[in-house]
């Protein structure tokens, strides 16, 4: 038995003379609202950082999903003059044109409505969206908040293994996160979040708004890359006795990957960004061919980076929902080691694949080996999804709101992941690159698949990082309110894709419209599920009961500590007896077995393996 | 049954299916992945929904032991994904091989592509001037329509190879109905090809077009799928494909004569080297400042200083665009050096010159400044989905 009862052993000493308040949650509050602030912004202690990373994330979320609903609400209508049954344009009293389907009204020096200035508005909205999401969202979403809060709790640490080094990648997070927010402040930038040259080195030289959003990119990264070495030491080197490889739970080998992938790439990234601000300060000719410089290379650069960004953003979601689902479903992880392999498959192979963005850019040979090689990836994915089900097989399954989550993204993420073959195949890429299906695609991946396990992850932790209860029945309403919005939002995008509108229009012709008003609707149901969550939260920390240590029954090491946990995580070094998902052989700790009845031992048969 | 199931699904899904012969092998593929995927997705959803619904929590009773692996089952699935995947892969890649190499005796053209605009250059001085102005995507307040799209001819039945080039930054080459986009590149030439089958669907031309009356056409939309800026969705251009036979005549009937009238020959480039996209001739604000009354009047530059615009100062402006930018618009207009021959460069401004009131008639030119001879000057169309419009010879109404 493992169990270990917080109540009998409140010894605070680890060699930790002076200070106390060791054993008190780390939420508890100083003397004095000061001193509680200037703690929370030195803290060196992971739980905190975390935090932090969640508040900003998720503030960050919401710009992003504003300019998102801008730009669907934009999209409802395209920019046409009325016009009556003669084919003739309809005028006002006087004399203008009525035009239909502009949200962002821009006029000229003559007071003329301009479109080419209101297209101008639109551009600045899905740059926006799509460089907030990718770069202070989604990449850093699981890895720096629930990764920090639980990565060291899961391995049995104290804390990270550089907790100066973590505060100081949360400092650079914010500092990159400013720059971005300056240029928006600024007036924003209308490249794209994939700043291609030469357009990214032609547009706005007067105003340095795309400088200030790459150097926050610039910047982002190296928040990136510091977490991600701190996780590989901390993975390394500070295990709890008794912690091999292959008893870690999934969700530190997928965090585990995931930095592996972080250290390597993201340096890339920074010398391209690096490249791009010289060649528009100094003029110096690297992307731009006007200025003798080579305009494929760019793409080169930033896919080398920004593909395996894309397994940065889905591993760590992967590593959730297998955490999810052997607890909720109490049951052994079906093929753990498979999946553990899986994780760092698929960051091996996602160095190779970057060529797969520029089908259309590229000669046959080198498309025909990124064809071949993007499907390779397609394998491991694939056998982590049948892990998934196969562990559902037989067990004692309750539909909680992170169980509902994590079936919602198996449902979601195979259809993003599905839907990524005609992608990967050549001739149908030729038609599809670069089209509403890709948008399609890779929100089901990205949103169906990190967001959506990001938040099942914290409706799984929320009780164990904040120590309330949250309300079940309006999570999960929340969660069914997500998941149709995003099934109408999307999934009419594939179908706006294959029969052939472009991304990133602002207007369209009129073939489109109906499927882009059912999208937009999609995305309304969407807002009403996050803000369905957000009161559900809200209402947990003003008046949410007092949870329990151990509500699911998890077997991992972090439900062995109080919620929430103390300033030093374990009242004393945990010890490792009994790999992450034995719930055949285990009763969960700081639970009632009674709750929690094992199944009958097999005659004659030792199939489960007990560490001892 | 199935093949029904089959035909509504890909109705539904594409818009035409019959535009190019590579275009039913493209959708197969796609067809046979649809299917593969569909499948598997609702095999994995149907057990995951069994097991959530038979092993349901049951407070207080303990669930059986099963195994947490097995070698052959975890086997069979990571092979038999492969297999698929690479049926898939070859498929894809047999008839990519296709689509990217054109076949020996295609008509080579020659495309540039610039912020907002294609242009076509045919073989044999062949020039469009036509463009639609209905489809229009978008119209200012005043109810002008700034955004006007070329019409490019191309024969049925005949292999064409576009040889692709852009002025500024990236774009992408993209017709929907035919499956095929490549990305068009500054400073690299890039390609793309296709033949087009003949056109169906019964649209024939009006009686009164210049050089096609009546013949059987069809359109097929040119997008831009790379994003290259403010009117990137406004980047887009039409094929209209008509028999061979047809195009023939329209090709030698649009030959520029560069021996005739400077006017005249402006009026068409006005057209043909994608000027229309940017300047009006109806005095419509657009990206760039009209052309309507602009040749003689006093142009105020960003920086305040001014000048009278005389044949120089257009001559710069065309050769050198960043060298003084009108207050109110952006720097936006590539450079035309070295594209226009000299004959060229006068002819356009000619034209701008006999679009303003201010301006000296020019000789050769009516006084009143309207282009009269070669032009296509149809007059109402009885269809309008049916009929070109030049904006060069019927300005503003």
């Amino acid at each position: 038995m493992t169990t270990i009862d917080s109540k009998g052993n409140v010894l605070g000493g680890h060699g930790h003379a002076g200070a106390h308040g060791h054993d008190e949650s780390y939420l508890a509050p100083k003397n004095g609202l000061l001193s509680t602030v200037w703690d929370w912004m030195t803290t060196v202690d992971h739980k905190k950082i975390g935090v932090m990373y969640m508040v900003a994330i998720l503030f960050m979320f919401f710009l992003g999903g504003v300019a998102a609903l801008a730009v669907r609400v934009e999209l409802f209508e395209p920019v046409r003059a009325v016009t009556n049954e003669a084919g003739e344009v309809v005028k006002d009293a006087a004399g203008n044109a009525i035009v239909q389907g502009q949200l962002f009204k821009a006029y000229n020096e003559a007071g003329d409505q301009d479109v080419s200035k209101s297209n101008k508005i639109y551009n600045h909205l899905f740059t926006l969206h799509g460089a907030i999401m990718v770069f202070m969202v989604i990449v850093p979403s699981v890895p720096a908040s629930l990764g920090n809060f639980f990565l060291p709790l899961m391995v049995g640490a104290k804390d990270v293994a550089f907790p100066r080094l973590n505060l100081l990648s949360w400092y650079i997070y914010l500092f990159g996160s400013m720059f971005g927010v300056t240029s928006i402040l600024l007036g924003g930038v209308d490249t794209g979040w994939t700043f291609y040259t030469p357009y990214s080195t032609t547009t706005d030289l007067g105003f340095h708004r795309v400088l200030l959003m790459v150097l926050s990119a610039f910047i982002l990264g190296f928040s990136s890359i510091l977490t991600g070495l701190n996780f590989v030491v901390t993975v390394h080197k500070l295990r709890a006795p008794g912690m091999g490889w292959f008893d870690m739970p999934l969700f530190v080998w997928a965090v585990y990957a995931t930095s592996i992938i972080q250290v390597l790439a993201t340096p890339v990234i920074g010398i391209t960004l690096l490249l791009l601000s010289f060649e528009r300060i100094f003029r110096v000719g690297i992307f731009d061919p006007a200025l003798g410089g080579d305009p494929v290379l760019y793409q080169h650069f930033f896919w080398f980076y920004s593909h395996p960004v894309v397994y940065v953003m889905i591993l760590p979601a992967m590593g959730i929902v297998s955490e999810i689902i052997p607890v909720h479903a109490r049951k052994p992880m079906f093929g753990y080691r498979a999946i553990a392999f899986a994780s760092l498959g698929i960051a091996g192979v996602a160095f190779l694949v970057w060529g797969h963005h520029m089908f259309a850019s590229m000669g046959e040979v080198a498309t025909m080996v990124f064809s071949a090689l993007t499907f390779l990836v397609a394998i491991p994915t694939a056998v982590k999804v049948f892990n998934w089900v196969a562990t559902l097989y037989k067990g004692s399954i309750a539909i909680t709101p992170p169980m509902l989550y994590a079936l919602f993204f198996l449902f979601l993420f195979s259809i993003g992941g599905l839907t990524g073959l005609p992608l990967a195949t050549l001739s149908t890429d030729l038609h599809l690159h670069d089209t509403y299906f890709v948008v399609a695609h890779f929100h089901y991946v990205m949103m169906g698949g990190t967001i959506i396990a990001f938040v099942g992850g914290l409706h799984h932790w929320w009780s164990k990082m904040f120590g309330r209860e949250y309300n079940h029945f309006w999570a999960k309403v929340g969660a069914w309110l997500v998941f149709i919005g995003f099934n109408v939002t999307f999934f009419t995008q594939f179908i706006l894709g294959t029969r052939g509108m472009p991304r990133r229009y602002a207007s369209y012709v009129d073939d489109f419209q109906f499927l882009h008003q059912i999208s937009t609707v999609g995305s309304f149901i969407i807002l009403l599920g996050f803000l369905t969550h957000l009161f559900v939260f809200i209402q947990s920390l003003v008046g949410g009961r007092k949870a329990h240590p151990n509500p699911w029954g998890g077997l991992t090491l972090e439900w062995e500590t109080s919620s929430p946990p103390i300033t030093h995580n374990f009242h004393h070094e945990p010890v490792v007896r009994h790999g992450p998902y034995d719930f055949d052989d285990n009763y969960p700790p700081q639970c009632d077995p009674k709750d929690y009845p094992l199944p009958a031992k097999p005659v004659g048969a030792t199939a489960h393996v007990v560490r001892h | 049954m199935a093949t029904l199931a089959q035909t509504t699904v890909e109705q539904w899904l594409f818009r035409k299916t019959d535009a190019t012969d590579l275009v039913a092998p493209t959708d197969q593929i796609f067809m046979l992945i649809l299917w593969v995927s569909v499948f598997s997705f609702i095999l994995l959803m149907s057990l995951m929904i069994y097991f959530v619904v038979v092993y349901r929590r049951r407070p207080g009773v303990a669930i059986e032991r099963s195994s947490s692996h097995n070698t052959p089952l975890e086997i069979a699935w990571t092979v038999l994904p492969t297999i698929v995947l690479v049926v898939m892969f070859f498929d894809g890649f047999w008839v990519y091989i296709q689509q990217a190499i054109a076949p020996g005796d295609a008509i080579q053209m020659n495309l540039t592509a610039k912020k907002w605009a294609w242009g076509i250059e045919y073989p044999k001085g062949t020039v469009s001037t036509e463009a639609t102005n209905e489809a229009v995507m978008a119209a200012d307040s005043k109810g002008r329509t700034p955004f006007t799209y070329p019409i490019y001819y191309m024969p049925a039945n005949t292999a064409v190879k576009l040889k692709m080039n852009s002025q500024d930054v990236m774009h992408s080459f993209y017709i929907p109905d035919f499956r095929i986009k490549f990305d068009v590149m500054p400073n690299r030439y890039t390609s793309i090809w296709f033949k087009a089958n003949e056109p169906s669907g019964g649209k024939t031309l009006p009686v009164t077009h210049p050089s096609l009356p009546g013949v059987e056409f069809e359109d097929h939309w040119v997008f831009c799928a790379e994003y290259c800026g403010e009117q990137h969705s406004e980047m887009a251009a039409i094929i209209r494909v008509v028999p061979a036979a047809a195009y023939d005549r329209w090709a030698a009937a649009n030959v520029m004569d560069m021996a005739g009238d400077p006017i005249t020959i402006g009026s068409k480039l006005y057209m043909a080297k994608g000027c229309n996209a940017c300047h009006s001739v109806d005095g419509g604000k657009n990206v760039g400042p009209s052309w309507k009354d602009l040749y003689g009047e006093e142009q105020e530059f960003a920086d305040g200083t001014k000048v009278i615009a005389d044949d120089n100062y257009l001559r710069e402006s065309i050769l050198v665009p960043a060298a003084k930018i009108v207050k109110g618009y952006p720097n936006q207009m590539p450079s035309y050096q070295g594209q226009l021959s000299d004959k060229e460069l006068s002819s356009i401004i000619a034209y701008i010159q006999s679009l303003s009131a201010h301006a000296p008639a020019p000789a050769a030119a009516p006084a009143d400044g309207q282009p009269t001879d070669g032009q296509p000057t149809e007059g109402k169309p009885a269809d309008p989905a049916a009929t070109p419009a030049a904006p060069a010879a019927a300005p503003a109404k």
